[in-house]
């Protein structure tokens, strides 16, 4: 699955995406663990980040499939 | 009330005003918001803001759509400006047209208010 990423995100991990192998499906503590595995310090960021599948917000108890784009959302500033 | 309109735009090029309301309104809100020449006490030249353009639309209409089903209103038109924005230029346009000038207010407010809790964009940089 492609995780897309924003902001001081962006600048941590060096990239606007990456790909996630899933075999089957990831819970959403799956996902961060794989991240960190991948980009070690980002989990420190967990409890400010919501995560987003498709373009709408996720809730605690999501399930992430092959093939969704999944986004980590730092607290936003727009306007 | 009719179906209330609504516009969204999510751009990289400069804002311009949303024109006319609908027939009818007696009451037009407009906000703009306009990017400050200082930004935590250190003056700068622009602002940079970062979106995730794709969410960040489905995510205006869905709170206008929510808000609107509180606070009726005949139009809501909003832009919002991302890349880098010069100082005193808009970073956003918002237009609320409703009969009676209660309803427009309110929902400019509580929207500005929502925006910056839900919707995915960032002021990333400031540039000196």
């Amino acid at each position: 699955m492609k995780v897309k990423f924003f902001a001081h995100l962006r600048d941590l991990t060096q990239c606007g995406e990456t790909e996630i192998a899933a075999q089957g499906t990831l819970t959403p503590d799956a996902l961060w663990s794989a991240l960190e595995q991948r980009f070690p310090g980002i989990i420190r960021h967990k409890t400010h980040t919501r995560l987003a599948r498709n373009f709408t917000y996720a809730d605690a108890g999501a399930i992430f499939h092959e093939g969704d784009e999944i986004a980590l959302i730092p607290p936003v500033s727009g306007g | 009330m009719d179906k209330p309109e609504i516009k969204i735009l999510v751009t990289q090029d400069p804002l311009k005003p949303h024109g006319a309301p609908p027939e009818g309104c007696g009451a037009v809100v407009e906000f703009s918001g306009i990017v400050r020449g200082e930004e935590e006490g250190r003056p700068i030249s622009a602002l940079e803001y970062q979106a995730y353009e794709p969410m960040a639309v489905r995510e205006l209409e869905r709170l206008i759509r929510e808000l609107l089903a509180q606070i009726p209103c005949a139009s809501v038109r909003v832009s919002h400006r991302i890349g880098v924005i010069p100082v005193g230029e808009s970073a956003i346009i918002l237009q609320v047209a409703s009969p009676h000038r209660g309803a427009a207010f309110s929902f400019a407010t509580a929207f500005m208010d929502r925006l910056k809790q839900d919707v995915p964009i960032w002021k990333i940089k400031p540039i000196p």
